[in-house]
């Protein structure tokens, strides 16, 4: 399964975040940002509510099947 | 260098391994029949040590490694691959014995069982973890 839309990378860039500093606000390794961002691995909905919780955005903005 | 309810489990159950490996000597369990190591308590006592080793090595170790949901997926995955491999390894052996009777002694068979199967998940992890 792939995700149709992956809004992550352009979020984190709006907010001049990097890698590094969004895995630790939302608690996971750098390796798994860059993962999902490049649509390796498909966050689990916690971690998609983080997300979205990090950016005050919909989870939908975010991600999309 | 924080001591957790799980690292006093540890030590406990090092303790407790210690402790029955010298009951078990005191009244002779095992003794003569248990080639590598003597009797059962000296087996058990060597593993409490091990233990011992481990947990304080881990405890005083300063590297903190986060694991998350990612590496949880990706041992998850790895280890069902260790499983599937062992079936598979399961019936090869069964038909390599029908061929011809393995007569390797039990214990060195189990051990090379048991690296095996660590070796399978190691490289299944690893490698699993560059795909995802």
């Amino acid at each position: 399964m792939e995700l149709s839309k992956n809004n992550l990378k352009k979020f984190r860039e709006k907010k001049k975040l990097t890698q590094e500093k969004l895995a630790d606000l939302v608690g996971v390794t750098r390796q798994t940002i860059i993962s999902i961002e490049s649509g390796r691995y498909i966050p689990s909905l916690q971690l998609a509510l983080e997300f979205a919780k990090v950016f005050k955005c919909r989870v939908e903005d975010l991600f999309g099947l | 260098m924080e001591i957790t309810r799980k690292r006093i489990m540890q030590y406990l159950f090092c303790v407790a391994l210690v402790l029955a490996g010298i009951i078990f000597n005191h009244y002779g369990v095992g003794s003569g029949e248990f080639m590598a190591y003597g009797s059962v308590g000296n087996w058990l006592i060597y593993i409490g040590f091990v233990g011992f080793a481990v947990t304080t090595l881990q405890m005083l170790s300063r590297k903190k490694r986060r694991i998350d949901e990612r590496m949880e997926f990706v041992a998850a995955k790895a280890m069902r691959i260790t499983y599937l491999a062992l079936i598979i390894a399961a019936f090869i052996i069964i038909i390599l014995d029908g061929i011809q009777p393995i007569t390797i002694p039990y214990h060195l068979f189990m051990s090379y069982l048991v690296c095996g199967l660590l070796l399978i998940y190691f490289v299944a992890y690893h490698y699993l973890l560059r795909r995802y």
